[in-house]
């Protein structure tokens, strides 16, 4: 019987194991939130509400939270059009050629590196501007926003049975009718969540804006065509300080990073069942 | 008949399918231009030497990125490693044992950290995660193993290949657990109670079950590679960024993306690093669209088997 021990061991050592290595993958999750919220509490409690209002210089971030929000409405009007039609596009042609290369570039930009996003921005818009600016760096974010939108939408879509097709096809509706008026609305959960989890995304990017967007802290942001801030990039240009005053504030700047994303993404995710990152 | 009148359909959706083609094509063809400088005064060396003199004078300048090519792919291969148990582990785990609601726990936690902003782990990683590895994990790697060329010098700043690796790993696990967890619960049930009616353990089922998943496995790998060797800002952050060609894992290194983060900025003053800079990102680029065009044409040909 002393191969029936050995199994049992075995079994109870895998499940050991098994349990162990999904608790290691998830734990630094819980050490982040934690650390960002010990370390960034105690930076927004010692600055009281200028934290969050003030300039940089009076020891805020707001030039940084509005220009993030700037950089991601406006990558949001400009990304958002265009991937809703590419996404019911490979929706609509899942087999034919241009369909399928179509699918495949939108997967193939979805893992691209950013910071080469961003360079490319650089040469198209910021050198012949002479000026870092909004437009640019949210070009840059509409660019990264596009395939996950796009991918997002024509899976949502080809979720709905195709009864309802037939039914809309059968009533002599055509085939644009069909798509914008009958389809697209049922799948509006899902695609309203992609566009969700998409605009939380391009919210907390970095690589991209390295280039395009410049910085701005000092002052409050006031035109689309003026370098500007965001909460990521100041965080990465206060980690790269020497002095403690600056990790304070990054740390700080993290935990409103952190807050406005789990608030974003956390509501969304827990009222579906999938979602593709 | 009537002839066809253009479709509506077509009319919304062409342009939009025209513009994200023309986009990732002047992509391509931008940095191929940008880098032509770069590849008259240097060639092929640009890639396959170690040298980094910016000077005044164009003349004197060198560059020869093989050191951060060399640390990119160092980097990656770490946090593939470290990141494939982890994920393996999660999938099996959420898969097979955890009950409905710790299961839902965890695959939000795994996609809360896919898609947190990565600037949030590189926070945490300089003032947490490099400091602990420095004293818990790289000190006495060094103390006991120093013989062994992987850890042959000890690391002063903790800033290293090492810890740019680990942290990716916990970036990229997510990511390779995501598509891991998929397919191992695409696997038809059909062969699991064959497996069981065997009466076979459920430690030697599932190992015989990720037999039927090792492409979607490989997959998963090569996609984290790719998404692991484009990262950039959490990367510089801890990669200590020194041109350092070793197989030292505790020594600093440089990645390109982190190269063109770190220089880009300042590049306009030299002759010649800008075209050095989009070269190096064309290498990028080439590489992110092998490695990422293999990956989802695995995923897709193991998929469709599945299917069928």
């Amino acid at each position: 019987m002393s191969k029936f021990d050995i199994r049992k061991i075995k079994e109870k050592l895998f499940l050991v194991t098994v349990a162990a290595l999904a608790i290691l993958a998830v734990f630094p999750l819980f050490h982040i939130v934690f650390t960002v919220f010990y370390e960034g509490i105690s930076t927004i409690m010692a600055t009281g509400p200028t934290f969050i209002t003030g300039t940089l210089g009076e020891g805020g971030i707001g030039p940084a939270i509005v220009g993030t929000l700037m950089l991601t409405l406006l990558s949001s009007i400009i990304g958002i059009p265009i991937a809703l039609a590419v996404g019911i596009y490979a929706y609509e042609y899942p087999n034919s050629r241009i369909g399928k290369i179509t699918t495949t570039l939108l997967q193939i930009m979805l893992e691209f590196p950013t910071i080469l996003v961003g360079l490319f921005v650089m040469q198209l818009i910021v050198i012949p501007m002479g000026s870092y600016s909004v437009i640019a760096g949210a070009l840059a974010l509409a660019i990264i926003m596009m395939p996950y939108v796009a991918v997002y939408t024509a899976e949502s879509m080809s979720q709905i049975p195709f009864t309802f097709r037939e039914a809309a096809f059968g009533l002599g509706v055509n085939r644009a009718k069909s798509v914008f008026m009958i389809i697209a609305p049922i799948a509006k959960r899902g695609i309203l969540t992609g566009l969700l989890i998409s605009t939380a995304k391009v919210a907390g990017e970095t690589a991209p804006l390295l280039f395009t967007a410049g910085g701005l802290y000092q002052s409050y942001p006031h035109s689309f065509t003026q370098p500007v801030g965001s909460i990521s990039l100041l965080i990465y240009t206060l980690v790269q300080s020497p002095s403690i005053a600056d990790h304070q504030m990054a740390w700080g700047a993290a935990l409103v990073l952190m807050v406005i994303f789990l608030a974003v993404f956390i509501p969304i995710r827990m009222s579906l069942k999938e979602v593709k990152l | 008949m009537k002839i066809r009148k253009p479709d509506l359909f077509q009319i919304i959706t062409y342009p939009a399918v025209i513009i994200v083609f023309a986009i990732f094509i002047s992509m391509l063809i931008t940095f191929l231009i940008k880098s032509l400088p770069a590849f008259d005064m240097y060639g092929f060396n640009l890639y396959a030497k170690n040298v980094w003199i910016a000077a005044e004078n164009p003349d004197n300048e060198k560059y020869g990125i093989l050191a951060a090519i060399w640390g990119s792919i160092y980097t990656s291969i770490i946090a593939v490693g470290v990141a494939l148990p982890l994920s393996i582990g999660y999938s099996i785990f959420v898969v097979d044992y955890a009950p409905k609601k710790v299961k839902n726990v965890l695959i939000i936690l795994s996609d809360v950290m896919a898609g947190l902003p990565t600037i949030i782990y590189g926070v945490w990683a300089v003032f947490f995660l490099v400091p602990a590895l420095k004293d818990n994990i790289m000190t006495p790697l060094y103390d006991t193993f120093s013989f062994i060329p992987l850890f042959s010098e000890p690391s002063i700043s903790g800033f290293s290949i090492m810890s740019a690796g680990i942290l990716l790993s916990i970036m990229v696990a997510p990511f390779a657990s995501a598509i891991i967890r998929e397919s191992y619960q695409m696997i038809p049930f059909k062969y699991k109670e064959a497996a069981f009616s065997l009466g076979l353990t459920r430690y030697e089922t599932t190992k015989l079950l990720f037999g039927y998943i090792k492409p979607a496995v490989y997959s998963g790998m090569i996609l984290a590679f790719g998404r692991a060797i484009g990262e950039t800002v959490a990367v510089s952050l801890v990669v200590g960024n020194a041109f350092n060609l070793t197989a030292n894992m505790l020594a600093p290194g440089y990645t390109i993306s982190s190269l063109i983060a770190n220089q880009f900025g300042n590049a306009f003053i030299y002759g010649h690093m800008t075209s050095v800079l989009y070269a190096s990102g064309l290498f990028l680029f080439v590489i992110g669209l092998g490695v990422n065009l293999l990956g989802i044409y695995k995923l897709r040909r193991w998929r469709k088997n599945v299917e069928i």
